[in-house]
């Protein structure tokens, strides 16, 4: 018996009738509104981005320290945040990719039984962890104790946010690995840990390269996290114990003060951050894709 | 290698240990103080030392519930048209915008929010809202008129609860999608071609062969993305209004949890109040946990139901949940 | 995958190679002023959002006097920077209302309160197409600031702008919403002129305000009201006039309207009684001209520095602040001290010590 009368509706009628056809129709239309709704927003941030980004962007954007109250428009710029950013995110990165892949290696080759479980769980949780929980936590300890709002601090924070990123791209990928070639290294005789170290991760290679741009894309786009442990510089700072802005945090800043000159320097960040992001998520795919087609 | 990496997964445990014990031993002078009435009263005022969290949750709830309101129908209808026999032409560059705006970070879209979709939604869409829905007896009141200046332009709160909820529903969109599609992809080529064969126009065989069967698994995809949206800060506290009472209306402003603790901890002055935001904390954390694993649960119902076999209910690929979790 | 092995290391130490690159260019400096003989260290500053464009701007120009010193002013509000200098997260704070007794408790050591310029508290508002300035008095800023007045043309505002045609729309009110020292002296001057609102609201940096928007920082305020007609609230005067808004009249003891200009502010200033104690103020000033809602804004710092290269370069830069900076204060709009105050600002900085000994300004700062 078809599913279709099975699911206890009455019978279709026979032929295509007016009422059903007008339904069908209907749910075409609804199909594509749905599609424009995705997309119009899509296009309106992109619009509105670029339009008053790229009206912002000159040389002094990039070298230029933010403006103060007295300074004439298109003079000052997002240099400290840039720095900033590529500081934060970096030793974040430096934090938790290593432990990340770790804990993925962990789940995917060794991980039997109990402490497995408990620990696949706990990288399910952390990813849906909120960011200003990661932020929250850090500024009730790290920040609290040292006396002071810091860098490290905000990469610690990203790193809590990161760590489960890694952990599960990399798994993911591991996982995909075909289990022959680990029984034929292990069959030959090769220890767990170099079949692990030097044919499983090897092979997984590019895979993991993904995973840590993806986690890299979402570390550059944080900004509560930030908020809270970072606090935020006017001047340039490249030292990891000082509070420290990033582009990110500098937007948020901005976007709410009524001076033109800093809401432009908002977009600008926008613009900025908007092509790293995308131009990692792009290489990420593109990376991803050519891996698809090289294992197929 | 077994030691090394293990004691790293251990070390992750102890991680997500910490964050809960700071976040339990930092609100419990709190919830000691005013026990559940800190979830009931909405009263917050910092010098008087009376801390209630209900104008927050409130504004979490109501923020999130609009976003899904308007993104899972949407999401539903994508996933479908995604899922249907059209040229990857069509589909493969629509996924591709999907996935775009899934990386698109937080700040962004509060920039955009702020700046265009606030003023557009508050002089155009909201008056529209009141005249089609406001005169229904008790949902009309959440949307009530609005007032407008001499030249006859709305006078905006700069931001409200159905701001930030649409630009919830955006930003939760491409992640809800992406398992809405992931579920719908599941339900059986016989069963979906077979409706068509007996000559099943796309509606009904939507409405009566994948829809019953993914019924679950969207739910799942819809809590995962209320869970999203309920830990969501920076985009949400720029175009929320701010303020610490509870709004009378769809169209009033205040604030959600997440953006009560961005905007208060840093100048939280007095030993109650910093434990009230981590009190508050707390409450998010339990309600985030707590739907992601009803979305799980629910995404794993639905998957088993159809028969898949798989340990791990079905997330969507790291592109997509990943990315779209930047706040 | 050897090459794309190479190629995430060459990444990383590239990115470490650009960031030591930056760290070695300088800030921008401008003009050749004169240096000290001290070259500074980075110092972090937090508060008020009132005096955050006259200590941003003073940052700059002091980078240009002491190179090595960086002052980072975060403004989040004078109740946070109160708690970032009890808490010892940042080296100054900043608040425009004196310490409070609760929070002079608070303090683990002694500090001292340095006012550092004189500002004014404007009301300011959103009414395209307004004849003349707006005069409002105190009772009736009150009284819509607590509700009670709702439109614009209401008669008790009308009685005060006989000749002014006013719209006939809702006022929009907008309040901080964090913890402000520019609430308290607003409240502290809303509630002496009407008893209602002291009853009602009272005077605290944050209150629990019967109507309203509530916004972050004086800049969310601004920006509210830059956004909506028909809006008003209280922001410091320099905000006001960089964003183009109407800033009210107000009723001064004699019964003369005085608009806030650095002039109005500046007599004002003559009023500040030394020591600064918690209920300091220049508020309603008896001296002819002078605006009834001025505020000194103070910076926090503690007695007994630990850190004696961080004293030495705190003490320089208020030292600074308290001489050269205050020729910036007007173009910003907001008055400088009057000599005889800040004679007794400079005694009070005078009294910061480090081990033991007072810190003495590097010469030329």
């Amino acid at each position: 018996m078809s599913p279709v009368v099975a699911a206890g509706r009455r019978p279709l009628p026979v032929g295509l009738t007016r009422s059903r056809k007008t339904k069908d129709r209907v749910f075409t239309f609804f199909l594509l509104v749905c599609v424009a709704l995705a997309l119009i927003p899509l296009v309106v941030i992109a619009v509105f981005v670029i339009v008053r980004g790229t009206g912002a962007i000159n040389t002094n954007f990039f070298t230029k320290l933010p403006p103060g109250p007295l300074d004439a428009r298109h003079t000052g710029g997002i240099s400290n945040a840039i720095v900033g950013s590529g500081m934060i995110v970096w030793l974040a990165v430096v934090i938790s990719v290593p432990l990340g892949m770790a804990t993925a290696v962990y789940l995917s080759e060794y991980g039997r039984g109990r402490i497995a479980t408990i620990v696949r769980f706990t990288a399910n949780t952390l990813l849906a962890t909120p960011s200003i929980i990661a932020g929250l936590v850090i500024a009730a300890t790290v920040v609290t104790w040292t006396h002071s709002f810091s860098a490290y601090a905000g990469s610690l924070a990203l790193s809590i946010l990161m760590w489960p990123v890694v952990t599960r791209a990399t798994e993911e990928v591991l996982r995909l690995v075909p289990q022959d070639l680990r029984e034929g290294a292990l069959a030959l005789g090769v220890p767990r840990w170099k079949v692990v170290l030097k044919i499983v991760i090897p092979t997984a290679g590019s895979g993991i390269v993904t995973g840590v741009m993806l986690a890299i894309s979402r570390g550059l786009g944080e900004t509560a996290a930030i908020l809270l442990t970072a606090l935020g510089n006017s001047f340039m700072n490249t030292a990891y114990g000082r509070p420290t802005s990033t582009i990110t945090l500098d937007i948020y800043t901005w976007a709410r003060q009524p001076q033109a000159t800093l809401q432009e320097l908002a977009w600008g960040g926008a613009i900025t951050l908007m092509t790293t992001v995308l131009v990692l998520s792009i290489t990420a795919r593109i990376v991803s894709i050519r891996r698809q087609r090289r294992l197929a | 290698m077994v030691g090394v990496t293990v004691t790293t997964g251990i070390l992750l445990v102890g991680v997500l240990g910490v964050v809960l014990a700071v976040l339990a031993t930092g609100g419990a002078s709190t919830f000691s103080k005013f026990g559940l009435g800190f979830l009931t009263s909405t009263r917050w005022d910092p010098p008087h030392q009376e801390f209630g969290a209900l104008p927050f949750v409130f504004g979490t709830l109501v923020t999130s519930f609009v976003a899904l309101a308007l993104s899972v129908p949407v999401a539903v209808g994508l996933a479908v048209l995604l899922n249907e026999p059209i040229s990857m032409r069509i589909t493969g560059p629509l996924a591709t915008f999907i996935d775009v705006l899934a990386a698109i970070p937080s700040v962004v879209f509060g920039l955009v929010g702020l700046f265009v979709i606030a003023p557009w939604l508050e002089q155009h869409v909201e008056p529209v809202l009141h005249t089609v829905v406001g005169w229904i007896p008790v949902v009309g009141s959440l949307f009530p008129v609005l007032a407008r200046n001499e030249q006859g332009r709305i006078v905006g709160a700069g931001g409200d609860y159905f701001v930030a909820g649409v630009v919830l529903a955006i930003m939760i969109l491409p992640i809800v999608t992406a398992l809405s599609r992931e579920v719908v992809a599941t339900v059986p080529r016989e069963l979906r071609e077979g409706a068509k064969a007996l000559g099943a126009t796309r509606y009904e065989m939507v409405r009566l062969a994948v829809l019953p069967y993914s019924a679950q698994g969207i739910a799942g995809a819809a809590f995962l993305g209320l869970g999203r949206a309920l830990g969501e800060t920076i985009a949400v506290s720029m175009v929320i209004g701010g303020g610490s009472s509870l709004g009378a209306s769809l169209f009033a402003p205040g604030q959600s949890i997440a953006s009560a603790i961005a905007s208060q901890f840093n100048g939280a002055t007095n030993p109650l109040q910093r434990s009230s935001l981590l009190a508050l904390g707390v409450i998010l954390v339990a309600l985030s946990f707590g739907l992601a694993a009803l979305s799980k649960w629910f995404v794993g119902r639905g998957m088993r139901r159809m028969d898949v076999s798989s340990a791990d209910p079905v997330d969507p690929g790291p592109t997509q949940q990943v990315t779209a979790e930047a706040a | 995958m050897k090459t794309r092995r190479r190629a995430v290391v060459a990444g990383i130490v590239s990115l470490a190679v650009i960031s030591a690159a930056c760290s070695s260019k300088s800030s921008t400096s401008t003009g050749g002023t004169a240096s000290t003989t001290n070259n500074g260290v980075p110092l972090t500053g937090a508060g008020s959002t009132f005096a955050a464009p006259i200590y941003t701007q003073w940052a700059k120009d002091f980078n240009a006097v002491e190179s090595g010193a960086q002052i980072n002013y975060q403004p989040i509000g004078s109740g946070g920077g109160i708690d970032a200098i009890t808490k010892q997260t940042a080296d100054f704070g900043a608040s425009d209302a004196p310490l409070q007794t609760d929070a002079l408790s608070a303090m683990p050591a002694d500090v001292v309160q340095i006012p550092t310029v004189l500002g004014g508290l404007a009301i300011a508002y959103n009414l395209p197409g307004l004849s003349a300035p707006l005069n409002l008095d105190g009772a009736t800023a009150a009284d819509i600031f607590q509700g009670t007045i709702t439109t614009w043309n209401d008669p008790a505002i009308a009685k005060l702008n006989a000749g002014v045609t006013l719209p006939n729309s809702p006022i929009r009110v907008a309040h901080r919403s964090d913890d402000s020292g520019s609430t308290f002296v607003f409240t502290s001057y809303l509630s002496s002129q009407s008893a209602s609102f002291k009853k009602t609201v009272g005077a605290d940096s944050t209150v629990q305000w019967p109507v309203g928007a509530g916004k972050d920082g004086s800049d969310g305020v601004a920006g509210y009201l830059v956004a909506t007609e028909g809006s008003v609230g209280y922001v410091s005067y320099d905000y006001a006039v960089s964003n183009n808004l109407g800033s009210a009249a107000v009723k001064a003891s004699d019964g003369s309207f005085v608009a806030p200009s650095v002039d109005s502010i500046s007599a004002a200033g003559s009023d500040l009684k030394f020591p600064i104690a918690p209920d300091t103020n220049v508020l309603n000033s008896s001296t002819p001209g002078a605006y009834p809602i001025a505020t000194t804004t103070y910076v926090i710092v503690y007695k007994s520095q630990s850190d004696q290269a961080k004293g030495q370069t705190l003490v320089d830069f208020l030292h600074w602040g308290l001489t050269t900076g205050q020729d910036t204060a007007s173009s910003l709009n907001y008055a400088p001290l009057p000599s005889s105050i800040a004679t007794q600002a400079l005694a009070a900085l005078a009294t910061v010590t480090s081990n033991g000994q007072p810190i003495t300004p590097s010469s030329g700062a």
